[in-house]
């Protein structure tokens, strides 16, 4: 089995086993307040195309909602400087800043 | 049976309100949002103004019964799914988010009175208006074709009962015949899916009548993912797949229904199959209400995909000028949660956050073989535009379990993307 092959069917596993995730069920789609849109809550909502929402994750996408906001924002780093392979989250992760990157997984962890 | 309702789309007391010339009371509650159109852009835009602030009072007004996704059409040209799991309802949005679900079509804008009517009269009142109608086909574009031949030589590119109907002409077709498929010239709805068909025929074929061919007749010179699509299709698709430019004779220039027969730069081609994907405008309403350009897109600010025509009404998804972002699922859901964060934050007198867009397109060149184009992007002073050293296609050079990994990706996009507008 390659290494892409590993970063990518395993993934999803080996981010939930890392970062022990709540169940999913017990989440609902954390909605902030009237008015109160940051810029993290709403950046963090672009991730829900892929990943989909808190209650329906995908089971071939890694979940992010209820994350370990160092561990993650560590990971998004690793995949922003290929450190770590993936097929498509290096691309993406490069589009934004460490800071934003920061920013998006503390508000993931809050679900 | 139906879960929308035609009539009564007010509440009593909105509606008398409104004759007396008192909106405010029944925008006390956070104000009124009307959609047009119950696409991924419409449909996440519903949601995401009720996610944001459920207080609006949202509308969404929607044609069909029904949502057949453009997005996994291709696999039933394939035969790898069938049209029913790509059919989805919008009841959750009614049920879980209170978006009130209208059946019908919108006809007319009236931008001075804030109202939007309805084909069978109904009018709708609204403190913003958010259209997003798709495309509409220019079957003009093809001297020959028209609505009509579309019964014989499918577009299918409105997935439904084209997409059945050109399923149907490849099973019936004989091993060994031509199938020709004709996608348009910039820009037009999808610029991958042209290509990503041809790969779901070429699987079909390769595996039920190896002896047939594809011809590609393009208006264009290059195309989306070109390098990953042609050198896909020359290790998994040998010989099967010849792709002819608009600059070596591809362009169609007409089309002989009857005979099923293309006529195009080079000479004439007959064909078992013909696909014709012709030139597109953005949704008639859009065009109809005055939203559009000459060249038939609506032009929007970037910053809050607000129409440059009319105060009050955004536009979103294919039938946007977009910038640097393309005509796709993806893109309408990144849109419109740009629009619905917009609309709530504006509706309570609060700055919006900073725009951030997004598309991820996932195409198929087996079952087994995904490639991949995302971008990020963010309002510019010439429109959107990419951020720059991010996004991009999948490797030229990859193996078989990253493509695999990028199929597997596929169907979790297709997941994601139907909770994150639908769920």
């Amino acid at each position: 089995m390659s290494r892409i092959s590993l970063a990518g069917a395993a993934f999803a596993l080996a981010l939930a086993a890392q970062f022990g995730f709540a169940p999913q069920a017990a989440m609902a789609q954390q909605a902030p307040k009237p008015g109160e849109l940051t810029e993290a809550a709403f950046t963090a909502q672009t991730c829900a195309l892929c990943h989909g929402t808190p209650s329906q994750t995908p089971p071939t996408m890694p979940l992010i909602y209820g994350s370990n906001a160092d561990q993650l924002y560590t990971t998004l780093l690793d995949l922003k400087a290929n450190r770590r392979p993936s097929t498509i989250m290096g691309r993406i992760a490069r589009g934004f800043t460490d800071d934003q990157l920061k920013a998006v997984a503390d508000y993931l962890a809050r679900y | 049976m139906t879960h929308f309702t035609r009539r009564g789309l007010l509440g009593a007391g909105a509606a008398a309100a409104t004759l007396l010339g008192m909106p405010n009371i029944a925008r006390a509650a956070g104000g009124r949002v009307v959609i047009v159109g119950g696409g991924f852009g419409g449909a996440t835009a519903a949601r995401y103004l009720k996610l944001f602030d459920p207080s609006i009072e949202v509308t969404l007004v929607e044609r069909d019964a029904t949502y057949v996704t453009c997005p996994f059409s291709n696999y039933v040209l394939g035969g790898i799914r069938d049209l029913n799991s790509i059919t989805h309802r919008r009841d959750p949005l009614r049920q879980r988010w209170g978006v009130r679900l209208v059946r019908g079509e919108a006809r007319a804008i009236d931008v001075s009175r804030k109202s939007l009517r309805l084909a069978d009269g109904v009018a709708l009142p609204y403190d913003k208006l958010v259209v997003a109608p798709g495309i509409e086909l220019k079957y003009e574009g093809v001297p020959g074709y028209s609505e009509k031949a579309a019964d014989r030589v499918p577009h299918a590119w409105k997935a439904g009962a084209q997409t059945a109907l050109l399923r149907r002409q490849l099973e019936a077709m004989p091993d060994g015949g031509v199938v020709i498929v004709a996608p348009p010239a910039n820009p037009f709805r999808c610029p991958p899916g042209p290509y990503e068909r041809v790969s779901m025929i070429a699987w079909y074929l390769k595996n039920h009548k190896p002896k047939s061919k594809i011809l590609i007749l393009d208006a264009k010179d290059a195309f989306s993912k070109q390098g990953l699509f042609q050198a896909g299709w020359e290790s998994q698709y040998p010989g099967l797949i010849t792709w002819l430019a608009g600059k070596d004779g591809g362009k169609v220039e007409e089309i002989d229904v009857a005979n099923m027969t293309i006529k195009a730069g080079f000479g004439n081609e007959k064909a078992a199959v013909i696909n014709l994907i012709p030139p597109q405008t953005a949704g008639r309403i859009a065009v109809d209400a005055g939203l559009t350009e000459a060249n038939g897109w609506a032009a929007v600010d970037p910053i809050s995909f607000a129409s440059r025509k009319a105060a009050d009404v955004y536009v979103i998804g294919d039938a946007s000028i977009a910038g640097a972002m393309p005509k796709s699922g993806s893109a309408a859901n990144s849109q419109a949660k740009v629009v619905a964060a917009h609309i709530s934050a504006t509706l309570n007198g609060k700055a919006p956050p900073p725009a951030v867009f997004h598309n991820t397109c996932y195409s198929l060149v087996t079952p087994d073989y995904g490639i991949s184009v995302t971008g990020t992007y963010r309002p510019g002073p010439n429109g959107v535009a990419e951020v720059p050293n991010s996004g991009g296609v999948s490797p030229a050079q990859a193996n078989a379990d990253f493509r695999k990994q990028e199929a597997l990706h596929t169907e979790g996009w297709y997941a994601g993307i139907i909770a994150d507008a639908l769920g």
